[in-house]
């Protein structure tokens, strides 16, 4: 400290000695961030890390685990389950498509056309996240059950034979099929496809479609040139919202298809909770996860939105 | 935090200074504002006037220098414990509370009990007492304007700052509001300061004013002061339109300057002349369009001698009721204005016609060749 | 073709009204069979009109000790997350620092990474650090996934804010903690309270990662999850409905109240 007096006053003579300059708060961000990103790092980033571990371990329940770098692990987790991979990515990808399709007209049914209905809908559309989500997803076993009318209109039109012939559904059955699981997925994210698109379209200056019109531009044209493309930033955060979690998600294919459907979720769970070979469940999670974030990344360059948060 | 408690009320503000990083926004600058005031900051955006005043009422740290109010030292001073009160850009109003709350605010703020009485006696200077329990978002913008000014002027502040309190209202509102202000400033008897980039409300309403660019003050004093006599190109430029020419120094006589531009002579009053002349250097002269009279080649003659004269030939003119103004294409400077009072037209000054402009020598005022001619141009046309 | 002119006209009304019925279809077949009366384990097919499960929804055993352990973790979630979410959605609008990228880096993950990769690695942490699975794993857990959306929604709203207001504030004689209390606090009120409703509802509903952190506790979605294998009573459909209907309710409710306070004003 000594030296500290004895140097000459760094500031300039008009400074009030008695009053050094304030210092507005250099620190308050770092106390405002560090709880909740200590949480994050020690319950999210800190467990990727430890799962990372986990999965080039190798040992048993019994006799404990050891990190002995068996990559090996990754490749027979890989050659077993790429089934289960491959119909990950399907399922979730047709789910995400026909949520798109399904939730576009929705959103833009809210933002355009409701009026004074326009609360109505969104109340009946958020309200159904209340009725937990499990009670609901069971209640597609009733809807879609063997002779319910579903399957009974389905199969009068013929649509089943259509769709067996596809590999989607199998006989007179749609539960324990492929369609039952997909349409479950569809249902349970089509919220978060909604939700976004209608946030970008509302955003949208009516007139836009107006001037659109007034420049000879048919609805349909209005529609491809200026409706769509200003709804990317909503049709981007959709389709990721709904395809992450329908990619890992485990419990349509679990409550609605069959061991013929079985999504990475089901292994990773399976594995982990029941059968509990840890190192095997970690490579597929790390593995999952790898895979969604590369292609998120690519997606989200692709569509030039990077500021999604 | 009482009004006057020293004998003097001045702003001082002395070296004062703003840096962000490598960007200077406000040079070292110092300047006085006499209590009771009307004193403006006129510049174009990005001048540093906007920064200067928030250094003034805390909410900017200056690199360096002082702040004094009167005798005491508020450098250091947070904005909630300095005797300033600020009308914001846009208002600020505070959206969840209602016109009454708002007024109110600062008197809460300083623990001040009843409160009912003050309020309604400024909501009614302001002529708002119908308005009382309204939410700001329920007012027009020049209620809210009001709003803004009672919610500042109810807590009796040394000083009152302004900072484009008027550029969100249409011109009509904005003339209103600026004789408005200006009865609210002699009856309270505050001293304003006034940022705007409004030259012609910065003269209306102010009796001194800074014009600021590029974070220093160009030029400070009256508004006739500084348009008659202005000390750069910016000043002349900016505040309304002047015709500079660039002439050489030929000789003195008496108290005036013989200058050479073009083909002819012109005289300057050496006391206008705020660029140093020496025999054979390079001046800029000015005159503002309103001085110049115009007359047809053809009666040229009957001209007073004495007069600065030069000659040119009309190429546009535009009629806009209570004067005509004219462009000048002239051998000296491609494009001169006149602005001509419409009292005895004269039939033949159309496109195209052979004109001499005339102007007395004593308003004729010369600047610093070394400037950029067109300084303060393009910032007035952006605005 | 009057029809098919009317069809076109109305093409975007219809779809989305389709997808609608969709989205409902499942909460209507919940209520419905609220009221049925199964033969067997399993509610999936109707029999007979019953009122018998309104009469005693808690006849089941476990069924209201889970939706009340759900409810309780779901508020402490709540608290904790919006708290923490709040605070950094602050630091993120108000201040610089540095490694901010990284900081928007670790909040965007926890979204955009499937919950079973979450659950699994947070179930590897504690394993591996010996933890008792229960209560207090779940808490953490979700108000870890509930964080990075309170931060969103609250981001938002303070993003759209005036700084100047709070500038007004300082100038008005209100000192830091006064006007974050009285200026602040009030106008990010709604962003706050959209983060606090969200964490809750995703708090109250999380089945994936609380199944991986639970151990032997259940929560009410773990019971249903149980129930689907076991047999589903006809009570879980009653909470179900209940919980549809008051959230109804409530949003209505508080609907009509703003807007019957701004028409008083205007």
């Amino acid at each position: 400290m000594a030296t500290l007096t004895e140097a000459p006053p760094p500031l300039s003579p008009t400074a009030p000695a008695t009053k050094p300059p304030r210092k507005r708060g250099r620190l308050t961000p770092y106390w405002l961030l560090l709880p909740g990103l200590l949480w994050l790092v020690v319950f999210f980033a800190l467990p990727m890390i430890y799962q990372a571990s986990t999965s080039v371990q190798t040992g048993s329940l019994e006799q404990g685990y050891k990190v002995t770098w068996h990559l090996a692990t990754y490749w027979d987790a890989l050659t077993e389950y790429w089934p289960q991979f491959l119909r990950s990515v399907l399922y979730a990808g047709a789910a995400t498509v026909l949520c798109l399709v399904l939730g576009y007209p929705l959103a833009y049914l809210i933002a355009f056309r409701a009026g004074r209905w326009r609360n109505l809908i969104m109340i009946l559309v958020i309200a159904p996240f209340f009725t937990s989500f499990l009670i609901r997803t069971l209640a597609w076993k009733t809807i879609l059950a063997d002779g319910g009318p579903v399957v009974g209109a389905l199969n009068t039109l013929h649509v089943l034979d259509v769709t067996s012939w596809l590999g989607w559904t199998a006989g007179d059955r749609v539960l324990a099929t492929p369609l039952a699981v997909v349409c479950g997925l569809t249902y349970n994210f089509l919220p978060f496809m909604v939700l976004p698109l209608y946030t970008s379209l509302e955003r949208i200056d009516g007139r836009l479609h107006e001037a659109a019109g007034d420049l000879y531009a048919k609805p349909s044209t209005t529609f491809r040139r200026v409706t769509f493309p200003l709804s990317m930033p909503g049709v981007v955060s959709g389709t990721l919202l709904t395809f992450i979690p329908a990619a890992g998600d485990y419990v349509n294919a679990e409550l609605l298809g069959s061991t013929d459907t079985r999504m990475i979720g089901n292994v990773i769970q399976t594995q982990f909770l029941r059968v509990l070979d840890y190192p095997t469940a970690a490579a597929l999670s790390f593995i999952l996860m790898a895979a969604i974030l590369l292609m998120v990344t690519f997606y989200i360059r692709r569509s030039g939105t990077e500021d999604l948060v | 935090m009482k009004t006057n408690d020293s004998g003097s009320g001045d702003v001082r503000l002395t070296g004062i200074s703003k840096t962000y990083g490598a960007f200077t926004a406000v040079h070292p600058l110092d300047l006085t504002v006499p209590q009771g005031s009307f004193f403006a900051l006129l510049g174009a955006s990005g001048c540093g006037k906007t920064t200067t005043l928030r250094m003034i009422a805390g909410l900017e740290e200056p690199s360096s220098g002082t702040v004094h109010l009167g005798d005491q030292d508020v450098t250091a001073l947070p904005p909630y414990k300095r005797p300033v009160n600020t009308v914001f850009q846009s208002y600020a109003l505070f959206p969840h509370l209602d016109i009454f709350e708002n007024v109110a605010f600062g008197l809460r703020r300083r623990g001040i009990k009843s409160v009912k009485k003050q309020v309604e006696d400024m909501l009614e200077l302001v002529q708002l007492g119908e308005q009382a329990r309204k939410k700001p978002h329920q007012l027009s913008g020049g209620q809210q304007q009001r709003v803004a000014v009672a919610r500042a002027l109810i807590n009796h502040p040394k000083v009152l700052l302004l900072d484009e309190p008027l550029g969100a209202l249409d011109l009509k509102l904005r003339r209103q509001m600026q004789l408005e202000l200006k009865r609210i400033q002699t009856e309270v008897g505050i001293t304003f300061v006034h940022v705007t980039h409004d030259q012609e409300e910065a003269m209306t309403m102010a009796d001194t004013v800074a014009v600021m660019n590029g974070g220093r003050v160009e030029q400070l004093g009256s508004p006739a002061d500084l348009y008659e006599n202005p000390h750069t190109t910016f000043v002349a430029n900016f505040l309304g339109t002047s015709n500079l020419i660039e002439a050489e120094v030929d000789s003195r006589s008496g108290d005036d300057i013989v200058l050479k531009a073009g083909g002819g002579k012109l005289v300057l009053p050496e006391a206008r002349c705020s660029a140093p002349t020496t025999t054979g250097g390079k001046v800029l002269v000015g005159v503002r369009p309103e001085k110049i009279t115009l007359t047809h080649a053809d009666d040229a003659g009957e001209i007073p001698e004495g007069r600065n004269r030069i000659t040119g030939k009309i190429a546009d003119s535009s009629f806009i009721g209570v004067s005509t103004q004219y462009v000048i294409d002239s051998s000296v400077c491609p494009d001169f204005e006149v602005y001509a009072q419409n009292i005895d037209r004269d039939a033949r000054l159309v496109p195209g016609a052979d004109v001499v402009l005339h102007w007395s020598p004593g308003h004729t005022f010369g600047l610093d060749a070394a400037q950029d001619i067109d300084a303060g141009i393009q910032e007035e046309a952006a605005v | 073709m009057p029809f098919v002119n009317w069809l076109k006209r109305h093409f975007v009304v219809i779809a989305g009204l389709l997808t609608l019925a969709y989205l409902l279809l499942p909460n209507i077949v919940v209520t419905v069979f609220s009221f049925n009366k199964p033969k067997g384990r399993f509610n999936y097919e109707w029999q007979q009109f019953s009122t018998d499960a309104w009469k005693d929804p808690c006849g089941v055993a476990g069924l209201c000790g889970s939706l009340s352990l759900s409810l309780q973790i779901a508020v402490w979630a709540t608290l904790g997350a919006t708290l923490l979410g709040t605070m950094i959605a602050f630091a993120l609008v108000r201040y610089r620092f540095r490694a901010r990228g990284a900081v928007n880096s670790l909040i965007f993950l926890p979204m955009a990474m499937p919950e079973v990769v979450m659950a699994a690695s947070l179930l590897t942490l504690f394993l591996n650090l010996g933890a008792q699975l229960g209560f207090w794993t779940i808490l953490i857990a979700h108000i870890m996934f509930c964080l990075s959306f309170v931060v969103t929604a609250v981001k938002a709203r303070v993003m759209s804010m005036d700084p100047r207001l709070e500038q007004a504030a300082q100038d008005l004689y209100a000192g830091p903690a006064q006007t974050f209390l009285r200026v602040t606090l009030p106008i990010a009120a709604p962003g706050i309270a959209a983060g606090a409703l969200l964490a809750f509802a995703l708090s109250f509903d999380d089945f994936i990662i609380t199944n991986f952190n639970a151990g032997s506790t259940v929560t009410f979605p773990m019971f249903v999850w149980g129930s689907a294998q076991r047999g589903t009573p006809v009570q879980i459909n009653v909470i179900g409905t209940t919980m549809f209907l008051v959230a109804v309710l409530l949003v209505l409710t508080s609907m009509i109240i703003s807007s019957r306070r701004t028409r008083q004003k205007a």
